[in-house]
């Protein structure tokens, strides 16, 4: 498989993933453009014996979206002591009801980026914990507790 | 809504990236890997450099006093049964010093010895060379950890040196000895003639009535050779004995030291890996941390 044919079949799944990952849609399109940059120099490393370009792809963008964290963590600890920064609207996906909407809204970053490889992108949990750096069991306790999290979330909007 | 809705709601979900991010991805995809150029890999070369450099610090550190040992002064000239190698030797005699008392000679004698103890041993010397009348005129010594050298000069009265040199030989094992007796008395029975010769000269000069300049000279000369001649005397008096202290190399302090050795190596190890461990600890907290917010 060449980096183009990569890029091509897994572009929607690196953007889906940041999308839920970072809840905020201009984010997720740059920080796309940055993963793809980053793993087309490090593509001579991607080795198809050790996983899938989709679960390698994944990991390259979790690290280009955990330098866009912390450098959106300095930016606002700076920002808010003149203003208070303003909410951004962000549509998760087509076709979602807006309760689910909102709940997802209140996941917090980890939970939402459980939720993006394991369900939206529907890999499986050796792929998702091996892309979050913690164990399967973690991973599928994470799940878990953010499915909760949303179906209380809906249950209260009912 | 049950959770098996709720995850098929969002399993149906269609997240399709943006027409611009797309074509901004092909134009990145459509660049030629090949002229990428590759960032120089820093990880994997430290992972290298740094446990390389690291034995190489402890080689240097281990090899040290090994070193400082074999750079110990050796003695070429009469050395018993020692190895080019210099390796311990077992306790042997000690060499007679052939002298005659009754000449003047100079006597200078040199012992290298090793010792368990390198502050014992100097203290026992210089005890050996005060209790024979003598004195320590120089004492250099330096340890590295439990290995050590130590070089003293000591100054004995002749007619001690042959004690000395027994008593000292029993403070460690001998590795090299010599001994080096030089004859002064035939050149002080030159120099006695040739005074004796430049006083008759004198008493010539004196009874000619000769001028002051000559008999100020002439007895200028006589002067200088008598100073040379007790100058002689007075070194000859004393022996000089050098002793060169050791303490046995690192490598040779036994099975015991070795596993030390190999458990100290293990324990590092072990708190390297628990560091490592800890730094990774703490880098997931702060992942955490920075993800915990909606």
């Amino acid at each position: 498989m060449t980096f183009a044919q990569a890029a091509e079949e897994h572009l929607d799944d690196v953007y889906g993933y940041l999308a839920w990952f970072t809840s905020d849609g201009l984010a997720a399109e740059e920080l796309t453009a940055v993963t793809f940059e980053r793993a087309l120099r490090l593509w001579h490393r991607y080795d198809p014996n050790r996983g899938s370009a989709r679960t390698w792809l994944c990991q390259v963008a979790r690290t280009v979206a955990l330098d866009h964290f912390r450098s959106e963590r300095r930016r606002t600890r700076r920002e808010q002591l003149a203003a208070p920064p303003e909410a951004v609207e962000f549509r998760f996906a087509e076709g979602l009801s807006p309760d689910l909407e909102s709940a997802l809204a209140r996941l917090t970053a980890g939970e939402r980026e459980v939720v993006a490889l394991r369900i939206l992108l529907d890999l499986d949990v050796g792929a998702a914990s091996r892309i979050l750096g913690i164990s399967p069991t973690n991973c599928t306790t994470r799940l878990n507790r953010a499915l909760k999290k949303l179906e209380e979330a809906l249950h209260v909007a009912a | 809504m049950s959770q098996r809705d709720l995850v098929a709601e969002l399993h149906a979900a269609q997240v399709p990236a943006p027409r611009e991010v797309r074509e901004r991805v092909r134009r990145i995809a459509a660049e030629d890997a090949s002229r990428v150029r590759r960032p120089f890999p820093w990880r994997p070369a430290l992972a290298v450099a740094v446990p390389v450099a690291a034995a190489v610090v402890a080689a240097v550190v281990i090899a040290r006093p090994e070193h400082h040992t074999s750079a110990t002064r050796t003695m070429p000239a009469i050395v018993h049964g020692a190895s080019s190698a210099g390796t311990a030797l077992r306790a042997q005699k000690a060499l007679p010093a052939p002298f005659t008392p009754k000449r003047v000679e100079t006597v200078a004698a040199s012992i290298s010895l090793r010792l368990p103890s390198i502050s014992d041993g100097v203290r026992r010397a210089v005890a050996v060379a005060t209790s024979l009348s003598g004195y320590a005129a120089s004492i250099h010594a330096s340890t590295h950890g439990k290995t050590g050298t130590a070089d003293l000069t000591l100054k004995v009265p002749r007619s001690h040196a042959q004690a000395a040199i027994d008593r000292l030989s029993r403070l460690g094992t001998i590795v090299g000895e010599r001994i080096d007796v030089t004859d002064r008395q035939a050149s002080l029975n030159a120099t006695d003639r040739q005074i004796a010769r430049l006083q008759k000269q004198l008493a010539r000069l004196r009874a000619e009535h000769a001028s002051a300049k000559k008999v100020a000279a002439l007895t200028a000369r006589i002067q200088a050779l008598q100073r040379s001649e007790s100058s002689t005397r007075r070194t000859a008096h004393y022996a000089t004995i050098a002793v060169h202290l050791s303490t046995p190399p690192a490598h040779a302090r036994g099975a015991g030291h070795a596993w030390r050795d190999a458990a100290w190596a293990v324990a590092g190890a072990a708190v390297l890996a628990l560091l490592l461990l800890a730094a990774r600890a703490f880098r997931r907290r702060r992942e955490d941390v920075l993800l915990s917010r909606p």
